[in-house]
């Protein structure tokens, strides 16, 4: 099924007075397609979520499946979730406590008045999916984090809604668990082929899970695109900074030209730009831009040709696999991720800046 | 150690004379009413022990005492159980629907509850009187139901706003319509709270005695608290020992009631239903 959001806004009226959780969203989800909604906490990623569900009714805008529309308030249409037939995987699992784990997963299809046999082969059949066959007899209070967090995916998947939504279902998960989770949501996704929006606000989450990715803030989404088109491009100092094992470098750099070439000036450094990247400072058309160099890019080494940048090494972290390397440059502090030898406190160090994959940002867009 | 111990120590000297105090009218009632010659003001009251009195009230054909045992339980079951059941769906709307004012109309609702019984009961009297409903159970059940509904109203709304919200999400999403989540999803998870709730009720509507008094003129409708004052020695004495056995074996039931539902009032039904 294909999923729109058409200027869809969500303003909440409480004591507070009134929250616009989600300003202007305009999303198209694919057929089949797994895609993610990744953002800060409280950007309004789970308003979205029970915006598409129908727990919500949107302020303004237009929701539709399949082109038909499910919500739209200009036109007073608005289709209750019963009639929707979305699943959904809450943040909380919201599991029903008085039910057990069978129970649980038979609730929508007893719903739905489905017959006594099918009911239990078709939990059965969603059970062993999920590696939860032993478990049916068992309360949700008696299970642990990981296994409630199967029964919950289980009853959203046994009946075969039209759209899955899945609100940071990981969260809750230790480290290996949530990776092991991950790969197999993933497949099980392929598997069904049910089209799946996704919240969470775990970029690594993001990166590997989704088929697109779009990146909200304060109830906007900034881009929409392929984890591998974010990583690269990103469009917005924030985008860099979310996106990436590591938080993107700034580095203020002022333009300008000489001999024809345009070029960057960072603290007394002068780069010059390749014709590729003159072109995208010249269509920002700015005299000051903000660098965006990922740390993982950057290069620590001992007599670095240009363009670099030298600097005291301030702080090494070791992060296991990798070292993460602060170093103070004319520019600013500047995190390197190397794999390689780590220099100490105090060494100074040559940068070597990789200029062809920064990117590069208009100054005032830096807040 | 020793701070643990002082803490038990008052808490059991707190709990005993908790006890103690609630305890002793109770006692003194199921004495007098086993004692043989039963004098309240008397220091001189006899202490053999004796069922004749219980015997007298079970037996006693124009006491009517049984009937009145059977009126109250009908009575104020019936509007407890009307009570929790308009409750319910109420106390979902407000601590679920996105309804202007909700709170303004709980206070209301407390404010309605305000009102002393008193001053409704000339009034009420009229009602049932050109109803017809003068010593029917209608008459009880109605004014019973509209007094302990606030109350109960309060509690269940309680009980519902502490149920995670994602719960009934879950449930209309998984095709429930509000009152198809209310009952198989709110209900029993509220159940404990829903329980006690109906037996607070219960409670109330079993002990209450002015619209009782008044709406009620023969035994076909008549509660026991309104029975027992009633009550007529011979020649004309208080009948001390009747009246305590009969308040000794309304109990009963009551007591009944709480031992038959404590099972189902376990705390911690919720578990497991969200991650905390
Ligand atoms: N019922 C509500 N009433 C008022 N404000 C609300 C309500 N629900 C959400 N909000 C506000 O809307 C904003 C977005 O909330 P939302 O739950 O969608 O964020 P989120 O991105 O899911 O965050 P998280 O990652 O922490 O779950 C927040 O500022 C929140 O306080
Ligand atoms: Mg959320």
């Amino acid at each position: 099924m294909m999923l729109t959001f058409q200027g869809i806004s969500k303003t909440f009226v409480s004591e507070r007075g009134a929250v616009p959780a989600v300003r202007g969203v305009d999303l198209t989800v694919h057929e089949g397609e797994l895609f993610v909604l990744l953002g800060p906490s409280g950007c309004g990623k789970s308003t979205v979520l029970s915006l598409a569900a129908g727990l919500l009714k949107p302020s303004s805008g237009e929701i539709r499946f399949d082109g038909e529309l499910v919500a739209a308030p200009r036109k007073k249409v608005f289709v209750s979730p019963r009639e929707r037939n979305v699943a959904m995987v809450f943040q909380s699992y919201a599991l029903y406590p008085h039910l057990d784990v069978f129970g649980n997963i038979a609730f929508p299809l007893r719903v739905a008045k489905v017959k006594e046999e099918s009911i239990a082969a078709e939990v059965a059949r969603a059970a062993s999916m999920l590696g939860i066959g032993e478990l049916l007899r068992a309360r949700p209070g008696e299970l642990s984090g990981g296994q409630r967090q199967r029964v919950a995916i289980a009853r959203a998947i046994v009946r075969k809604p039209r759209l899955f939504l899945l609100d940071e279902p990981l969260s809750n998960l230790d480290a290996a668990l949530r990776a092991a989770t991950r790969t197999e949501l993933k497949r099980l996704q392929r598997e069904l082929a049910v089209t799946t929006l996704y919240v969470t606000h775990d970029q690594t989450e993001a990166m590997t899970l989704g088929d697109r990715v779009a990146l909200m803030r304060d109830g906007r989404v900034l881009q929409v695109g392929t984890p591998r088109e974010l990583y690269e491009s990103p469009r917005t100092p924030f985008a860099g900074s979310f996106i990436g094992p590591a938080p993107m470098n700034f580095l203020d750099a002022g333009v300008f030209e000489e001999e024809g070439r345009l070029h960057l000036r960072i603290g007394e450094e002068k780069i010059a730009l390749s014709p590729g990247k003159a072109g995208e400072v010249r269509r920002l058309a700015t005299g000051r831009v903000l660098l965006g160099l990922r740390p993982e890019h950057v290069r620590i080494s001992g007599d670095p040709g240009p363009p670099a940048l030298r600097g005291i090494v301030v702080s090494a972290e070791n992060l296991g696999r990798e070292r993460l390397v602060s170093v103070e440059t004319a520019g600013g502090i500047l995190a390197v991720l190397t794999d390689g030898e780590a220099p100490n406190e105090g060494d100074v160090v040559g940068l070597a800046l990789p200029i062809e994959t920064a990117s590069v940002f208009r100054a005032e867009d830096g807040e | 150690m020793r701070e643990e111990r002082r803490i038990r120590i008052f808490y059991t000297v707190g709990a005993a004379a908790m006890s103690a105090f609630c305890l002793l009218p109770v006692a003194y009632m199921v004495l007098v009413a086993a004692s043989s010659r039963p004098d309240v003001l008397s220091a001189e009251a006899s202490v053999r022990l004796t069922a004749r009195h219980f015997l007298e009230v079970l037996g006693t054909g124009s006491l009517h005492f049984p009937e009145y045992v059977v009126n109250s339980i009908l009575v104020s079951g019936l509007s407890a159980a009307l009570a929790v059941a308009l409750a319910a769906p109420a106390a979902y709307a407000i601590t679920r629907l996105e309804l202007p004012g909700r709170m303004s109309f709980l206070f209301l609702v407390l404010a309605v509850s305000m009102f002393p019984p008193v001053s409704l009961v000339s009034y009420l009297f009229r009602m049932m009187s050109a109803l017809g409903w003068i010593n029917t159970y209608a008459a009880l059940v109605l004014p019973y139901t509209a007094w302990v509904l606030p109350l109960s109203l309060w509690i269940l709304t309680s009980h519902f706003s502490r149920i995670p919200r994602d719960l009934d999400r879950a449930a209309l999403l998984d095709g429930c319509g509000r009152l198809a989540a209310l009952r198989k999803v709110m209900v029993p998870v509220a159940a404990p709270g829903i329980l006690s709730t109906a037996i607070l009720a219960f409670i109330f509507a079993f002990n209450e005695f002015l619209f009782a008094l008044l709406l009620t003129t023969g035994r076909n409708a008549r509660t026991i608290p309104v029975g027992i004052a009633l009550f007529e020695g011979l020649h004309g004495e208080i009948p001390w020992g009747m009246i305590m056995a009969a308040a000794t074996l309304a109990v009963v039931p009551v007591v009944l009631l709480v031992l038959l539902f404590q099972r189902g009032i376990v705390a911690g039904l919720t578990r497991g239903a969200v991650r905390e």
